[in-house]
């Protein structure tokens, strides 16, 4: 196969096809560009505590011309850069959510390609060329946006010193890197999503039903648990990389388990919802949601990997706040600045936490108005045979709510479980209820708006025209 | 099916001799059994004698005389009237097969009747093939294909009844002997 | 004569569904040979297990005297891009590319130059008179129009064997029968060996020669009788 070829054939596509590739490159961009604000900050050296041999207090020297002490002082900058890392998580997440974006008609395509005599080779290499070289485009765009920003952002307070590190690049090696790492997962992805097609032309066609998914990955939280431990018991010091490649590690295992879980919730759910539904709804979303106990993970994905980390930072919140209380009582001393410091630092998480809902939710209307447009026939169909479209309606929103809601109280619980666990202090922190309904409430009302739109998708996909199509 | 109706309309176009209908004859109806040149004359005797042809010149080329025939106003109505009446839809089930089959059944039994239909199937697949072949045939007319279309239709459709009297029957027999 | 491909002692399940139970077919260079029996009898199988898309559980898949049922996917792969040619009901044009570009595809994926690949598209198209639809989507196309489409795209690397699985059921008469004639015209022309599978004895009658199937097995009676012979 020639080079042009494969361009052809990796290009050839929907309009769908297309809205995929452009999602990859943005969200790859993204991801690049938080990455690359991570790995500036740890680029900054210097501003490690000293404590001399005559007990003075000292500083080394490299991070003094930074106005913010989350720049300046070494112990604070590798929770600065799991901030950015936790948002390239939760956009990498975004990312895999779009390569599932019309992968039916794409599997048809490829399928196709591969009766007329396509290798498994050709096939995956046609398939990840898209996405790889959407993600490629988009790595080099948040280059680009983070090169332009160190520009417009170089900005000094009056004492002469950097609101931010634009001073300075991380070294070449580490951007390339950074770089390649979107590209790299999406191909990885994207070969693995296809192994059907891969192993035989049929594999589209023929497909074997498997039973429904177990609970077992609820097994992954308590894992995760057990990891947030570990540090605590072998003794890795705070701050230091162990430590952070741990708490890195035993998130993204708990994550995983959220995610992973969420197919049992969705099918049991679909379950009692096909035996115990009143409605004509409730039957026809819960006939959908054991169809596709996927669906659940696959658009909730990178919303319930949000509210982990968001309940989890809250947790953690909860615990500082308790301890400033605790040795206010103690030392009748308030810790005044401390406290405003170390809150500081959790809000700023927060913030990109809720930057990580907004954009997962944004993930998720793409995805139900995708799998709305998918079904449109079926839709269609429904409304011929003379299902009034409230129906269809209240379908779609038992469909997306029912399995949310009881996600969603598993995915706080995941994060007020870590946040407890991290705080490991003798202080029994409170858990902050009224933060955490914000956080749960805030993402089930931006979910209704997602469905609400989902509703104003599946009203032109019920026309009956869709049944004449094709 | 009428000879003399086919003859009338083999008229229509002009006047025509004798043995130009014979030629006319098989070459439309290919798949048809030959016209006999008596047969002809007999039937061009009679319609001449019903007022439905006239004799309309004599001509010689070398052989005998040939006397060509013209369609009358009577016979151009006779010949509508049939070409406008409906053909009552297979009212009697005439076929040998048919009747084989059945008094197969009654006097022979399933087995022997089933032999015999797998003889005939074979029989029939074959002649299938035949007439497949004529009718992909580049050389092939309209009239071939038209002919050939017809045959095989039909015997599709006794392939078709062959194979479902044969569950049927075999069905039945596993009601009876279980 | 020796068989061009032939199966030996085929065996085949969908999970615990068997579909073939022990077939044995030869079909010789040239050779016109139709698949028929009933719904479900395995013929669409044994017609996936002969081209290599669907692997056999037990028995041989002889091509060429090699045991193709042992090769990796990928070598089965490039035997269909190179020896055989594919034809299905419908569904095997991409609907992304021009008639043109789906017959050229086989050509392409094989490393041929794009010149040269439209060119020899464009020949088999004329062929089977639809060499003005070359730059239509197949979605603009009519089922007839599609399926010589998609039977010249079968024809572009001068396949040894044409597996065809009811190649014209989605068509009407005289649609189908231009399929066909084609298939067969070419076969004859090429000395191409047909497989041709279908459930309609009209269609069948192109072949030279039919192997009936029931219930996974070879049908001798052809109607579903167990002979004693």
């Amino acid at each position: 196969m020639r080079a042009g070829t494969l361009v052809r054939l990796a290009l050839a596509g929907t309009r769908t096809d297309h809205l995929r590739t452009t999602l990859t490159a943005a969200s790859s961009a993204l991801a690049a560009l938080a990455l690359l604000a991570a790995a500036t900050v740890l680029a900054i050296k210097g501003g490690a505590d000293v404590i001399g041999p005559d007990g003075s207090y000292s500083r080394t020297a490299g991070a003094e011309r930074y106005s913010s002490p989350y720049l300046h002082e070494a112990g604070l900058r590798p929770g600065v850069a799991a901030v950015f890392v936790v948002l390239s998580l939760l956009v990498l997440v975004l990312a895999g959510q779009c390569i599932r974006l019309g992968a039916p008609a794409r599997d048809r395509r490829l399928a196709a390609i591969r009766l007329a005599g396509a290798t498994p080779r050709q096939a995956v290499l046609i398939a990840s060329a898209e996405t790889v070289t959407a993600a490629v485009l988009g790595s080099v765009a948040g280059l680009g946006v983070y090169l332009l920003l160190r520009v417009l952002l170089d900005r000094r307070t009056k004492e002469g010193l950097l609101l931010l590190p634009t001073d300075l690049l991380p070294p070449a090696l580490t951007i390339i890197g950074l770089l390649l790492v979107v590209p790299v997962l999406a191909g990885l992805a994207g070969a693995f999503l296809l192994r059907r097609v891969v192993i035989s032309p049929l594999g589209v066609t023929r497909r074997t039903r498997s039973r429904g998914p177990l609970p077992w990955p609820g097994a992954l939280i308590a894992i995760g648990f057990v990891l947030f431990q570990v540090p605590g018991w072998v003794g890795l010091g705070i701050g230091g990389n162990g430590w952070a490649a741990m708490l890195a590690v035993g998130g993204v295992v708990c994550v995983l388990g959220v995610v992973l879980g969420t197919g049992w919730i969705t099918y049991t759910t679909g379950r009692l919802l096909r035996r115990f539904g009143a409605r004509p709804a409730m039957l026809l979303a819960g006939k959908r949601l054991i169809a596709d106990p996927w669906s659940g993970s696959r658009t909730l994905a990178a919303l319930l990997a949000s509210v982990v980390v968001g309940a989890a930072a809250l947790g953690v919140r909860a615990g500082f706040v308790a301890q400033f209380d605790a040795y206010e009582t103690m030392d009748g001393v308030s810790a005044g600045a401390d406290e405003g410091f170390y809150l500081g630092g959790v809000d700023l998480f927060l913030i990109a936490v809720a930057i990580g809902v907004v954009i997962s939710t944004a993930g998720t209307l793409v995805a139900l108005t995708e799998g709305i447009v998918a079904r449109r026939r079926s839709y269609a169909a429904l409304t011929a045979v003379g299902v009034p479209t409230a129906t269809l309606a209240e379908a779609v929103l038992w469909q997306v709510l029912s399995p949310l809601v009881p996600a969603l109280l598993v995915a706080l619980a995941t994060g007020v479980g870590a946040g407890q666990i991290y705080n490991m202090s003798d202080q029994a922190a409170t858990v902050p209820v009224g933060a955490l309904g914000l956080l749960g409430g805030g993402t089930l009302l931006m979910m209704l708006l997602a469905a609400g739109i989902g509703l104003l998708v599946l009203r032109s996909s019920t026309d009956l025209e869709e049944l004449r199509a094709g | 099916m009428s000879t003399s109706h086919v003859l009338l309309g083999l008229l229509a176009h002009g006047p025509r001799h004798g043995y130009d209908l014979k030629r006319a004859h098989d070459d439309r109806l290919p798949q048809a059994k030959p016209l006999a040149f008596g047969q002809v004359y007999a039937t061009l005797g009679r319609l001449e004698r019903d007022g439905l042809v006239e004799q309309s010149g004599q001509e010689r080329e070398g052989g005998p005389d040939r006397t060509s025939y013209a369609l009358t106003d009577t016979g151009r109505e006779r010949l509508d009237e049939w070409l406008a009446a409906v053909e009552p839809p297979a009212p009697y089930v005439t076929s040998t097969l048919f009747a084989k089959v059945v008094v197969g059944l009654l006097a022979a039994g399933v087995e022997a009747a089933s032999g015999y239909l797998v003889a005939q199937r074979a029989a029939h697949s074959t002649r299938l093939r035949e007439l497949t072949a004529i009718k992909t045939d580049a050389q092939a007319t309209v009239g071939d294909v038209i002919a050939a279309d017809y045959a095989i239709t039909h015997l599709d459709a006794d392939l078709r009844w062959m194979q479902t009297t044969l569950q049927r029957v075999s069905e039945l027999n596993r009601e009876v002997n279980p | 004569m020796t068989a061009l491909i032939s199966g030996t002692a085929l065996h085949h399940a969908y999970g615990p569904t068997p579909a073939l139970r022990g077939v044995d077919i030869e079909i010789g260079a040239g050779e016109v040979v139709a698949v028929t029996g009933p719904s479900g009898c395995g013929k669409s199988t044994l017609l996936h297990c002969l081209a290599g898309i669907l692997k056999v559980d037990a028995g041989e898949v002889r091509y060429r005297d090699q045991d193709i049922a042992l090769w990796s996917e990928a070598a089965r792969s490039r035997l269909r891009r190179t020896d055989f040619g594919m034809l299905f009901q419908f569904g095997q044009l991409v609907p992304e590319l021009t008639a043109g570009e789906n017959v050229a595809l086989p050509l392409l994926l094989g490393g041929a130059p794009r010149k040269q690949a439209r060119a020899t598209a464009a020949s088999w198209l004329e062929r089977f008179g639809v060499a003005e639809l070359a730059d239509k989507l197949p979605g603009t196309l009519s089922g007839g129009q599609q399926q010589r489409v998609a039977v010249a795209r079968a024809m572009v690397t001068e396949p040894q064997v044409l597996f065809a699985d009811e190649p014209t059921g989605a068509l009407d008469a005289l649609a189908g029968e231009r399929v066909l004639t084609a298939i067969v015209g070419v076969a004859r022309e090429r000395g191409m060996a047909v497989v041709l599978v279908t459930h309609d004895s009209q269609i069948a009658a192109y072949a030279d020669r039919e192997v009936a199937l029931r219930d996974g097995v070879v049908d001798a009676s052809g109607l579903g009788l167990r002979m004693s012979a």
